[in-house]
């Protein structure tokens, strides 16, 4: 490979054992062999817990609304961790121009799960449902110890803890709890960044325990007649109610063949 | 530097097949952006011009800025610079600049741009992950088109990718994919035609630098990042995007919603507006519409792009949406068609007068088998997708007639003899700089004389068009009075124009005392070159969503314009500058420009209209127009207007002269340059006598 700047360059994505694999990947046998991983805590996990107080808040999507401008991300981790950088992002908004509307977008914030794996799984404790706040479900950094057994325990996909390759350790969205770079206010009465900076207001915080079952409960619509006015329609069959009182044509666009549904 | 820089700018030589870095910090008192690319350029090869666009010494540069990677609504356009070998008749230094996520990218893998040097001796592309840079074969890419050499690459560069997943990278994580910028095979082969593209819609159109590329035998550029866009000030950062809110369009509640139709929507910021095949404001027969999403670019707020149920003209805004006349075709094929322009690489913007152009040509018995202008393209099939798709092949692989058009209009006119009687008649349009007419020099003033003083099309709607044209004209089709009246318009907007805030006769488009040849329009045009070269173009800024002089969407109708792009400047860097501090960085780039320029060949001869535009009637444009008599202002299409040849050439004395050019030739002068810190620019040109 020519003009490398470093000749041990290795292709982003060719995975070599990495801490995660001794760790959260099934490498125990492995992992007692390193120095690292001997020094670590043994990672038995917590006494699983049948019931854990409901949160109070919840973060609701529109999976159609959202524009992809990444925002929500770069909110995200500017409020909390003082940067803007979308690996170190709460949400996830993971998108593919070329892929076909609605699939070319999959909007990924945490859930506040009714039984949040992460905190069952956490062997350390430090994911713990904020009895105080909401019930919401954080990770206390304090106590992590950066064995990323939430990452690979979440049952979503992306995962919803996130980890902080700069600290090492895990972290996960809190509803805005501890966002030392905004004045405002967080939590289930509060504010989120996610929520106030998204231009299509396609981020809603609700008190309702949405379904747990795949995404319907959180991925609904929240779009209006507003939205349909600019043309975006979730279906070929709807006008748009302002079409009705369409202006002249403003270009020489063809007079199209019947299009039948895409 | 405490933010907005990562504080390296890498640096590729493809004749060497090395990777180094110059420290930003050299470059920060330009900015950003274009600022800098301008500043690179003059110290790299300043002293060696001039010489031609295909010459490896030709640098490629691809300044980001202190925005990029940000929230800072509207700034992810990347700047492109080099000689650039669409413009003619010569190959000025000029810039384009794409849309996208690319900057955010480049800005997350550690870099604040790319300057790359040179030509590789084989096809080659360079591959950013990080802080690590290689410069990879391109074998299997070479002659791909450009959706899928971005589909390759990416699976090149993260071969673990699975969508909706978090992917490694060097024991940090990301969701996000590549972004790739690239030529397609029109690049390849070096046309001038050829522009570069990114994702499946963003192009830089003017310039041709997809054959600058393809002459450097370089198919792309990858970056991936998983680092931070560092930011001065959060707190205030943060406070500036929430308080930005007021302007944008309100998605659920939008103001005077009763106001609906035309383009209302579309020049006030809403979203999903600028596919024209895939919206009902372009005509009510463009329905049944196709579902699809608002989508945008990295932190823009407006998402004026589209993403469709059936994954065609994705991304794609405007001319890549209208570049390509299909007679009598469903708008799915119209939309497939024009996917074909942005597959090849070729210039949406200059293919689109170059349809109408040979079909011209054919009518008048000229072009054919046989005929004058030999070609085998079947004319009589003129407007379906097969003779589209043979004719942008002809033109990317050089084939046909495409090889004399693979040099562009102009060029190619020339060669076939027809270019001054057609530029005479109007038949070729090309009034700026080898490029198509966009808005009219007769009447939209600014439009045209901004692009005269400059190097290409200026292409910045924001500036003056929406708010003064568009808006009027939208609100006049849908048979309503314009939000604002023209009196209201020219005083809101003069009031943001600082330093010259106030004179609302800038925006004066009569042919009176205070009109388009007048002091005032000199200082229009100014301040449209100089925000133009600062704010925009060395700070990301797109021409959609800046300058905000006036909106709909605010309480009081007063834009964003002046007060957030240093609020937002500062919070990122840490700097301290005013508006105005910024229009005078603007003025001292513009100023480098025209020196480059200078030395490049301009003189004050060249910078004249086409002569249609001196002795054709223009059809006019809806324009704020004084009327000294009745001291009333009103909106008025100046219909019938020709420019005045001597008048011209008065207004270009006084711009030259209030710029501080020399007016005999329109060259920077030396206490121009030195009182802006360019001496060693006012010393490169004395050297090449050429300075004004």
């Amino acid at each position: 490979m020519a003009g490398s700047n470093k000749a041990d360059k290795k292709k982003a994505g060719t995975k070599d054992y990495s801490r995660r694999d001794f760790l959260v990947g099934g490498g125990a046998a492995l992992a007692a062999c390193t120095p690292a991983a001997a020094a670590l805590p043994t990672a038995s996990p917590a006494p699983a817990k049948n019931e854990y107080p409901v949160s109070t808040g919840y973060l609701v999507y529109d999976g159609k609304k959202c524009a992809g401008c990444t925002t929500c991300m770069l909110a995200c981790s500017l409020t909390h961790e003082g940067v803007q950088n979308l690996s170190l992002s709460r949400i996830q908004i993971v998108q593919n121009s070329f892929g076909r509307f609605p699939y070319d977008v999959i909007m990924a914030p945490c859930r506040q799960c009714v039984t949040p794996v992460c905190v069952e799984q956490c062997p350390v404790g430090a994911a713990y449902v904020d009895t105080g706040n909401g019930n919401v479900r954080r990770i206390d950094s304090d106590k992590c110890i950066g064995c990323r057994t939430c990452l690979s325990a979440c049952p979503q996909q992306p995962h919803r803890p996130v980890w902080n390759h700069l600290k090492k350790k895990s972290m996960k969205c809190d509803l805005c709890l501890d966002t030392p770079y905004w004045k405002e206010r967080g939590g289930v009465d509060g504010h989120q960044a996610c929520v106030e900076s998204c231009p299509m207001k396609a981020i809603k915080l609700v008190t309702k325990t949405p379904s747990q079952k795949e995404t319907e409960g959180y991925d609904v619509n929240l779009r209006n007649v507003h939205w349909l006015n600019l043309g975006l329609v979730d279906s070929s069959t709807v006008e748009p109610p302002a079409v009705a009182d369409q202006p002249p044509l403003l270009f020489n666009v063809p007079k199209p063949e019947p299009e039948t549904k895409e | 530097m405490t933010g907005g820089y990562t504080g390296k700018i890498l640096r590729v030589n493809l004749t060497t097949k090395s990777v180094g870095t110059i420290p930003t910090e050299r470059y920060e008192e330009y900015g950003g952006g274009h600022g800098m690319g301008s500043a690179i350029f003059f110290d790299l090869v300043g002293d060696q011009l001039p010489f031609e666009a295909f010459d490896p010494r030709n640098l490629i540069i691809m300044m980001n800025h202190p925005f990029a990677g940000t929230f800072m609504p509207g700034s992810g356009r990347c700047e492109v610079q080099g000689l650039a070998p669409m413009l003619h008749p010569i190959e000025w230094f000029a810039h384009s600049n794409f849309g996208g996520r690319f900057t955010a990218q480049l800005k997350f893998a550690g870099w604040d741009g790319i300057v790359v040097e040179g030509a590789s001796d084989e096809p080659v592309w360079i591959n950013i992950v990080n802080d690590e840079v290689a410069i990879e074969s391109a074998s299997g890419i070479w002659g791909m088109d450009t959706w899928d050499t971005q589909e390759e690459i990416s699976r090149r560069v993260m071969p673990n990718l699975k969508y909706g997943e978090w992917t490694e990278v060097d024991d940090t994580f990301t969701t996000q994919i590549p972004a790739v910028v690239c030529c397609g095979v029109a690049g390849e082969n070096r046309s001038r035609m050829g522009a570069l593209l990114h994702g499946p819609g963003s192009q830089a159109a003017l310039g041709g630098f997809g054959g600058v590329f393809g002459s450097k035998n370089l198919k792309a550029i990858s970056a991936i990042g998983t680092g931070n866009a560092t930011i001065a000030d959060p707190q205030a950062f943060m406070e500036a995007r929430l308080w930005f809110r007021q302007f944008l369009w309100d998605v659920d509640n939008p103001r005077r919603k009763d106001m609906v139709g035309g383009f209302y929507f579309w020049i006030n910021g809403s979203p999903a507006g600028a596919n024209v095949t895939n919206n009902p404001y372009f005509g009510a027969n463009a329905l049944p519409l196709v579902p699809a999403r608002a989508a945008a670019c990295a932190s823009c707020p407006r998402a004026c792009r589209q993403r469709l149920a059936s994954g065609d003209s994705n991304e794609s805004v405007c001319a890549g949406t209208a570049a390509v006349r299909l007679e009598g075709a469903s708008l799915k094929l119209t939309r497939r068609a024009n996917d074909l322009v942005q597959k090849y690489g070729l210039s949406h913007w200059h293919f689109m007068p170059m349809q109408g152009y040979i079909q011209s040509l054919y009518n008048r018995g000229l072009l054919g088998k046989g005929k004058r202008i030999e070609s085998d393209l079947p004319m009589d099939q003129f407007g379906t997708m097969g003779f589209l798709d043979m004719f942008m092949n002809q033109i990317a692989t050089r084939q046909g007639i495409g090889k004399d058009l693979t040099e562009g209009l102009a060029r190619a006119a020339k060669k076939w003899g027809t270019y001054e009687e057609d530029l005479k008649s109007g038949n070729l349009s090309l009034a700026y700089w080898g490029t198509a007419m966009h808005y009219d020099p007769r009447s939209e003033a600014e439009w045209g004389f901004g692009s005269l003083m400059g190097e290409r099309d200026l292409m910045l709607h924001e500036i003056a068009n929406y708010p003064l044209h568009w808006m009027p004209q939208a609100f006049q089709m849908a048979g309503k009075e314009p939000y604002l009246s023209a009196e209201q318009a020219v005083k809101i907007m003069a009031d943001a124009m600082i330093p010259y805030q106030g004179d609302v006769f800038m925006l004066d488009y009569s042919d009176g005392p205070t009109g388009i040849y007048s002091e005032h329009k000199v200082k229009q045009v100014a301040w449209i070159k100089h925000y133009e070269k600062f704010w925009i173009g060395s700070n990301g800024f797109c021409g959609w969503r800046w300058p905000m002089c006036f909106t709909n969407n605010s309480a009081d109708n007063r834009g964003a314009t002046p007060r957030a792009e240093p609020m937002f400047f500062n919070a990122v860097t840490g700097k301290n500058i005013t508006f105005a501090d910024g229009m005078d960085l603007g003025r001292k780039i513009f100023t480098l420009d025209r020196a480059i320029w200078t030395m490049q060949g301009r003189d004050r001869d060249m910078e004249v209209f086409p002569d249609y535009i001196y002795e054709k009637d223009s059809g006019g444009e809806l324009m704020p127009i004084y009327d000294h008599k009745t001291q009333k202002w009103s909106y008025s299409r100046s219909s019938g207007r020709k420019l005045d040849r001597a008048r011209v050439e008065e207004w270009k004395t006084k711009f030259y002269d209030f710029e501080g050019f020399n007016t005999t030739n329109g060259w920077p002068t030396r206490k121009t340059l030195e009182d802006m810190g360019l001496k060693k620019v006012a010393d490169c040109m004395q050297e090449k006598n050429r300075l004004g």
